[in-house]
Order: C-alpha cells, then sequence, then structure tokens
C-alpha cells in the first residue's frame, strides 16, 4: 500500500480506493498442524452447536418450565428453595458455624474468600509451570471447592421430597368466578365452610378448592353434614333451609364457569 | 496450481456447509419463537356472543344511543368494557343498529350532533357526517357508511352481535 | 449478485479488514477435536455464547408477553405458557438455558483453570471471565422472582435477607435492591426486571466484548 500524497479514497471519505483482494491465508504454510478459523473451525464447532440445540430443545419440550402457584406472602407451608446453583450457599447458611452469630462468616468471608481466590486467581498462582500435577496447591484447592459445592449441594437437595413439593404448589388458573356475597347461601357458607375453603371457595392448606367440582345440590348437602376424605362430618351448623341455601349457592358459583 | 484451485472449490464446499449449518441452529433456534410472537395473527378471532341491548319497545324512528356491557378478556386481563349502537327503526319497520365509530379515524359519532345538521350524523373529529341510514355524505373526510351491528330480536329484546363494514357507496 | 452487494458496500465502507479480524485467522492442532478428540473440553466457551445468544433471543420475545407487575406478572406468564403457541417451549429454552449456561460456564471455567490458562499474559482476560460468571449469576437471581410465583417471591425474600446480612452497607443494599425497606412487593419485582433486563445484559455485554477481543488479540492459550 502506498504512504502520503499518492493515496487515493473513495469520494472525501477516509476509505482507500485501492482495494487489495481478500484472499484468504493457507495455514498448510504455518508451522504445525493449524487451519482456517474461518470456515474450516466453525464448521466443527457448529456442527457441535447443531447436536446441542436438538439436544436441549429435546429437554425443552420433555421438561416444561416449571411454574409454581401464584405468590402468598401468608403461605407458611411453602419450603422457600433457591435455583439448584444457589442450593450450596443456602446449605452453608444451615450449618452452626455459618448461621446466628456467625452468619457473617457464613454468608459473606467464606464466598467472598472464596470468589475472591477464584477472581484473583493469576496472581495467587503465579508460577510458569501451566499442568495440574506440577501447581499442587491451585489444583487440590480447585478440586476441594469443587468437591465441597457438589457436596453441599447434594446434601441440600437430597433432604427434599421434590414431587410432593411440585405437587402441593402446582398452578391454579386464575380464577374467574365472582362470589355472590348476597346470596342467602353466602352467610351459612361464611360460617361453616369459609376457614378452610377459603373466601373465595379457592381452597386452603386443609381443603380443597370448591371452584369447578360437579356435584349436586344434595351431594354438597351430604357433605357438608358427614363429611368427605379428610373432611371430617357435622362441619355444618344450622338449619335445613340454610343448609339447601348453601348448596344452592356452591352450586352457583360453580355454574358461573 | 491446480492443487491451489482444489483449495478454492473446497473452501467454498465448507462455506455452504457452514452456512446450511449455520442455517439449521438459527432455524431450529427461532421456530419456536417466531411461531410465539406471531401467534395474535393466527389466532382465530372469536365472534363474540349476542348481547342483550334494549327493548324493542324503547326503539322508536329517531336514532337513540344504546349501551351494553360485556365482559372482555384481554389476555390476561379481564375487564367490563361498555359498547354503544345508534339504534332506530325505518320506514318499513326494520330495525336499523348502526355502529358510532367514525369510519374516518375512529371518532365517536352522535345523531343531530351539529345544530346544523340535525339529520345526519356528526363526527366531532374532522367535521365527517353520515346520513340516517349510515352512508356517508360525500365530501366529507370519512369514505364508507357506518357498520352495521348483526342483529337479532328474541323476546321482544334487541339483541346485538360484531359490527359488519359495509360496501363503499 | 451477494458479490456485487459486498463489493458495493466494500467500496465504501471497506469491510474486509473486519471481516478479515473476525474470520480469517488460524486455529492450532491442539484445539482441533478432529485431531485430538479430547480437544473437546475447547468447546464450553462457544456453546456459553451459543446459550447466552439462546438467552438473549428467548428472553426479547417473552417480554412481548409478560409484564412485571404483582398483579399480572403471574397470569402473563401462566397465559403465554398455556395459551400461546409454543409459550412453553420458549418459556422453556429460557428457563432450562439459564440451567445450562451455569453449566457450560462452569465447565469452561474448570477447562482454563486446569489448564493454567489464566497465567501470564491471559490474567486480565481470566478476570473479566469470573465478572462474566458473577454476572451471570445474578442474571439467574433476578429473573427468578419474575414469574411472581411462590418460588420467587420466597426465595427472593431469603436472598434479600442475606443482603441484609452484610455488615454496615446491608440495610442499605437491601433497600436498593427492593426498592422498599420491609415490603417485598410491586417495587421489588419493577427493580428485579429492570436489573434482570436492561442493567445486568448491558454489562454482559460488554465484558463478553472486551473478552472476545482479548481471544482475538491473545490468541489461544498453547498446548500443556
Amino acid at each position: 500500500m502506498k504512504k502520503g500524497k499518492g493515496m487515493k479514497f473513495v469520494g472525501d471519505s477516509r476509505v482507500t480506493a485501492d482495494k487489495q483482494k481478500f484472499i484468504p491465508k493457507d495455514y498448510s504454510e504455518y508451522p504445525g498442524r493449524t487451519e482456517a478459523f474461518w470456515p474450516n473451525f466453525l464448521l466443527k464447532e457448529w456442527l457441535v452447536g447443531a447436536v446441542f440445540i436438538v439436544g436441549f430443545l429435546c429437554l425443552t419440550v420433555a421438561h416444561p418450565a416449571p411454574l409454581e402457584k401464584l405468590a402468598d406472602p401468608t403461605d407458611t407451608a411453602y419450603l422457600p428453595l433457591p435455583d439448584w446453583y444457589f442450593l450450596f450457599l443456602y446449605q452453608l447458611l444451615k450449618y452452626k458455624f455459618a448461621s446466628a452469630s456467625y452468619f457473617v462468616l457464613g454468608a459473606i468471608v467464606i464466598p467472598g474468600l472464596a470468589f475472591g481466590a477464584l477472581f484473583l486467581a493469576p496472581f495467587l498462582d503465579k508460577g510458569k509451570e501451566r499442568r495440574p500435577h506440577k501447581r499442587p496447591v491451585a489444583t487440590s484447592l480447585m478440586i476441594l471447592s469443587f468437591v465441597a459445592v457438589f457436596w453441599l449441594t447434594y446434601e441440600a437437595a437430597a433432604h427434599v421430597d421434590w414431587e410432593a413439593k411440585a405437587e402441593n404448589n402446582k398452578p391454579e388458573p386464575p380464577s374467574t368466578v365472582e362470589i355472590d356475597t348476597s346470596h342467602p347461601g353466602y352467610a351459612a357458607y361464611e360460617n361453616s365452610c369459609l376457614q378452610c375453603h377459603g373466601g373465595e371457595l379457592e381452597g386452603g392448606p386443609a381443603a380443597p378448592s370448591l371452584i369447578g367440582i360437579e356435584r349436586s345440590v344434595d351431594e354438597i348437602k351430604d357433605i357438608a353434614v358427614n363429611g368427605i376424605g379428610n373432611m371430617p362430618p357435622d362441619q355444618f351448623q344450622g338449619t335445613e333451609e340454610e343448609l339447601q341455601q348453601l348448596a344452592e349457592f356452591i352450586v352457583s358459583v360453580n355454574e358461573q364457569e | 496450481m491446480s492443487e491451489k484451485k482444489q483449495q478454492v472449490s473446497r473452501r467454498q464446499f465448507l462455506n455452504y456447509t457452514l452456512t446450511g449449518v449455520g442455517g439449521f441452529m438459527a432455524a431450529s433456534m427461532l421456530a419456536p419463537m417466531v411461531r410465539f410472537a406471531i401467534d395474535p395473527v393466527l389466532k382465530a378471532s372469536a365472534g363474540g356472543d349476542m348481547q342483550a341491548v334494549a327493548d324493542v319497545s324503547e326503539i322508536t324512528t329517531e336514532p337513540q344511543r344504546f349501551e351494553w356491557t360485556v365482559e372482555q378478556v384481554d389476555a390476561w386481563y379481564t375487564s367490563d368494557v361498555t359498547h354503544s349502537a345508534w339504534v332506530y327503526k325505518n320506514e318499513n319497520d326494520e330495525i336499523v343498529p348502526l355502529s358510532p365509530v367514525c369510519k374516518h379515524l375512529g371518532c365517536q359519532v352522535n345523531w343531530a350532533g351539529n345544530e346544523d345538521y340535525p339529520d345526519q350524523f356528526y363526527c366531532p373529529c374532522h367535521d365527517g357526517r353520515y346520513l340516517k341510514d349510515g352512508t356517508n355524505v360525500p365530501n366529507t373526510p370519512p369514505d364508507a357508511p357506518l357498520d352495521l351491528f348483526e342483529y337479532e330480536v328474541k323476546d321482544g329484546t334487541l339483541y346485538l352481535g360484531q359490527p359488519v363494514p359495509r360496501e363503499e357507496v | 449478485m451477494l458479490q456485487k452487494m459486498y463489493d458495493w458496500i466494500d467500496e465504501r465502507v471497506d469491510i474486509t479488514p473486519l471481516w478479515r479480524d473476525i474470520a480469517d485467522h488460524e486455529v492450532p492442532e491442539h484445539v482441533n477435536p478432529a485431531h485430538h478428540f479430547s480437544a473437546f473440553v475447547y468447546c464450553f466457551g462457544g456453546l456459553t455464547f451459543f446459550v447466552t445468544v439462546i438467552q438473549v433471543l428467548s428472553g426479547m420475545f417473552l417480554t412481548m408477553y409478560y409484564v412485571p407487575d404483582i398483579e399480572n406478572a403471574w397470569r402473563s406468564v401462566y397465559y403465554l405458557q398455556t395459551e400461546v403457541a409454543h409459550g412453553q417451549i420458549v418459556r422453556g429454552m429460557h428457563h432450562w438455558g439459564a440451567s445450562v449456561v451455569i453449566v457450560m460456564l462452569f465447565l469452561h471455567t474448570l477447562r482454563v483453570f486446569f489448564q493454567g490458562a489464566y497465567k501470564k499474559p491471559r490474567e486480565l482476560n481470566w478476570m473479566v471471565g469470573v465478572l462474566i460468571f458473577f454476572v451471570m449469576l445474578a442474571l439467574g437471581l433476578t429473573g427468578y422472582l419474575l414469574p411472581w410465583d411462590n418460588k420467587a417471591y420466597f426465595a427472593t425474600v431469603v436472598t434479600l435477607q442475606i443482603a441484609e446480612g452484610v455488615p454496615f452497607i446491608g440495610e442499605m443494599a437491601k433497600t436498593l435492591l427492593n426498592g422498599d425497606p420491609s415490603i417485598v412487593g410491586a417495587q421489588t419485582l419493577a427493580r428485579f426486571f429492570a436489573i434482570h433486563v436492561f442493567f445486568l445484559p448491558a454489562a454482559l455485554f460488554v465484558l463478553m466484548g472486551i473478552h472476545f477481543i482479548m481471544i482475538r488479540k491473545q490468541g489461544i492459550s498453547g498446548p500443556l
């Protein structure tokens, strides 16, 4: 390329007008068996990528992303757990030496030291040697941390009944039912059922939802008096007329669907 | 020399394969996402139900505005939305339910909305005017007549469905 | 046709040197799985990038339906998952991608660590890489609040408690993250959404850009 006054430009820009043809280098002349990144090596990478995405899509189809119930801050039965990659921290904070008055040690100092050491690894391990067995301290510390994280994660996960947890927290479709509080049966519902089945018939920890049930007035009357499954008998307190109104109320809510 | 030529064609072949594999990766990644994004376009619009609007006895030969409320489900958001229609009986005793939405830019038209035109629908936004049967007055902004609602009369009650556009006059 | 378009652009903008920088460089034998199968360990970095691309794209598409509001966030997620075609898959890609990207990053980090590839002259790139790891963890943390389900809510409460436990700045850090000194609610969700969708990705892109430029400058570390 000519320098100085002889240079030609495209229009008034700084783009040079003399084009050099784009000829890829022939890497066979370089020492060793190297090859061009484009397209030779990239093709191999992308083949791996293609296999990967097929597997990845199979995973997403086979295991739908979980969604739990709408957040309910009053749900005291809920066991909060972080995503799996934070489980080791969660587990660490359970131990005596990392909780209560030692909380700062467990939550800040230990993870801070570990991640700080990871961040500053090039300055802590300054030797020229690269092979793992030639730098035993770095290698063994890394293996130790890996084993520790793996073990903590396992400890945290092994004691959780994941299936029951998923079952208890299944999402419920948002309720579109309106509760007619002026219905004559609502007062009876409020007295006898609301405590367990909830103000919107949505159910609770101890009782199922009353929305979407397909029972007749007589069946509901029978259940209210005699119980069913875990529900003890004699939950209903009131007159025969109120019982009738109560059952009609529950049926009327279900008819809205 | 011949070796060099072969190299170029091999390079081309690799380029094509690379494009193919890259295309496959991009396509398998984007296909579900694009289908996801264009879903509203492909969803069949549900023809709304007929809604009870008014007693037939209330309908006169003079256009009156009737309002009714429907529960509108907008994906995850359900709300009550009020619709309205201008309804009257024409000389053949047929009910004419007109949409109040101006065909120009969607403002609400009013019967006798302008003192100068007591027998026309008037749109305040751009002075659009329509005759009593909904036909747009030539040389005013709208270029089509007002939509007519689908309707039916059951047990003396007028039910309205969706507004249907009419041909240009 | 394509060649003509390329020439037209190249005459004006001179893109050949850019193209050369990106594509035209040699790749040594020891990272090529065609020569040594064990070189597959060099794929983890590339796969991390690929999953990141999946995350960015699926995230962009998810925001077409998602709303960051405590009344509607859960409903919109439920809606896009049950009513929208392929919603299950797109959300699945984002959900599982979040886990896979951590796995890939972890494997990539282990590869670089055990090969001692972080040593001179690559110290800076290692540090940028560790920062990318932190940003990814933070993305995971802020991301799982967004569906506003039980898991989201309670895990975030715990996270905020941990933030509060930090000496001296704990209270402030918690309020800053939470948007309110005590309520975990509307403001928390809006903040986490902004952090997850704008702040952290911006940081991630800058760090990844630096990471890649340094790789091209320094080349791949030699064989052991």
